[in-house]
């Protein structure tokens, strides 16, 4: 009988329910009939090579923007850098399109080394702490060129790829997805998106346009433009008092890794994924004080 | 002359004295995560404020000429979140339509209004003041809207500024944002009392 008397009380909460779930249903079918968009398959086919991390490093908002601008036009292709090659591959296939191959994946390079006891700072810097409000003020630290290490790069990455040890931007390229956003994010243009043709790559790591008596003064790990390595080898080139790899020939012989031990402060180093310890300079002392 | 008076201090009421985020405590989720950059912030009032408004009508309709005349309204809560998440749909796809520029501003915002409780504390607030006038139930829904989107953006805007801020180590984060959240609160309290 109790449950007679249940029933009985509940049934019309149950039709309530039912009739407004199915009317609200019929009412979302027709719109969704009514209001439908016709989307090009190709972008979501797109969409689906994408690596649909949202990084922006295309220069769009994400990776949905992306693929409908790619659908339209194709010569964006090749934008998308944490997806290499492959994906403008597929991206090609979707849209039959003939591509050349677009090289090797690129990847930041920082251009300075100089950690916390290799700096000369002037005074203390105690105003906002961000890159772009210390590059601001001329005297943040001594050297104008080098990492300032407070890490607008390191929030522009989304992908926890850079850190900063001892005051000096350092990339895990484990976890680089090569967007280039703290490239972007850099007030001192430090990082350079650079082909890794190889796991590791040479490279110069400095900044400094200073003569080679005022880079000494003020960094122990400084280039000093001595120009030792573009004699050995002419990969390297001396411009500003600053030696420079050319990436466009990049191919590490014997003569670069003599070029790398003559380098009087050690700037010639390698970085990637399983780069050796940079060795110390050669003539300080490496528990030098601060 | 006299409607208008009670619309126009209903409104005034529902933004800044019984704002939804500030003494009713509600839609707090999207107040704290959202909050991070002003225009993104703006986004999501809109976005609510047009969901608000068009569920709160709906719902004082079906309350009113569904629920009441059968004695039903202890189903009130599942029939509103029904109409809530049918409202979001259905303006996902308006948007989705006509304004597809709107419709990517808006990006994920709108399906997380759904679970936004500010919208169905509205519905059973109109409900709980005994609005008995269609009219007012829409204003009152278009006010609690624009009082989110004021309360959201206020906060936006503080919390752009407080990036920029020497905060200590022990605050950053979540504790700083909730003791905004709380003065804040504090200094809307100031309007209690305006209306009577």
């Amino acid at each position: 009988m109790n449950y007679l008397e249940l029933w009985n009380s509940a049934w019309p909460a149950g039709a309530i329910m039912l009739s407004l779930g199915t009317g609200f249903a019929v009412v979302l079918l027709i719109a969704s009939e009514k209001l439908k968009v016709k989307v090009d398959p190709k972008i979501e086919q797109i969409h689906q090579a994408l690596p649909k991390i949202d990084c922006g490093g295309c220069g769009f908002a994400g990776c949905s923007s992306y693929a409908k601008a790619v659908a339209e036009k194709p010569n964006l292709i090749g934008r998308c850098a944490p997806g290499g090659a492959e994906t403008a591959k597929k991206i090609a296939e979707i849209l039959s399109l003939q591509i050349s191959d677009s090289g090797a994946p690129k990847r930041p390079i920082v251009h300075c080394r100089a950690h916390t006891n290799d700096k000369t700072h002037y005074a203390t810097y105690s105003g906002i702490p961000t890159c772009i409000s210390a590059n601001a003020l001329p005297n943040a630290q001594a050297c104008k060129f080098g990492c300032l290490g407070f890490g607008d790069c390191v929030s522009a990455c989304k992908f926890d790829a850079l850190s900063i040890v001892d005051d000096l931007a350092t990339v895990d390229y484990e976890k680089c997805t090569g967007c280039g956003a703290c490239s972007k994010a850099c007030p001192r243009n430090l990082i350079e998106m650079v082909p890794f043709s190889k796991e590791n790559m040479l490279t110069v790591a400095c900044s400094s346009k200073e003569n080679g008596k005022t880079t000494r003064s003020m960094c122990k790990v400084g280039c000093i433009g001595c120009g030792l390595c573009a004699k050995q080898t002419d990969l390297f080139k001396i411009e500003d008092n600053l030696a420079r790899l050319d990436y466009e020939k990049y191919k590490p012989t014997e003569q670069t890794e003599t070029a790398m031990d003559k380098c009087p402060t050690g700037v010639i180093i390698f970085v990637g994924k399983s780069a050796p310890a940079p060795r110390q300079p050669a003539e300080k002392p490496a528990t030098a004080t601060a | 002359m006299n409607t208008l008076n009670i619309l126009l201090m209903g409104f005034i009421s529902i933004v800044i004295i019984n704002n939804m985020v500030f003494t009713k405590f509600l839609g707090i989720c999207p107040y704290l995560g959202v909050s991070g950059r002003i225009d993104m912030a703006f986004g999501m009032g809109m976005a609510v404020t047009f969901v608000v408004t068009l569920s709160g009508t709906l719902t004082w309709l079906i309350d009113h000429l569904i629920l009441m005349g059968t004695p039903l309204e202890v189903t009130r809560y599942v029939c509103f979140i029904l109409v809530i998440a049918g409202a979001v749909q259905l303006v996902e796809m308006y948007l989705r339509k006509f304004f597809p520029t709107l419709y990517e501003s808006f990006g994920i915002f709108l399906p997380l209004i759904t679970t936004n409780c500010a919208i169905l504390g509205l519905c059973l607030f109109i409900n709980l003041w005994g609005i008995e006038n269609l009219l007012e139930a829409v204003v009152l829904s278009f006010g609690a809207g624009i009082g989110f989107c004021l309360a959201i953006c206020i906060m936006a805007g503080i919390r752009e500024n407080l990036n920029l801020a020497d905060v200590p180590d022990c605050l950053k984060g979540a504790p700083i944002t909730l003791i905004t959240a709380g003065l804040l609160t504090l200094a809307f309290m100031g309007f209690a009392g305006m209306i009577k």
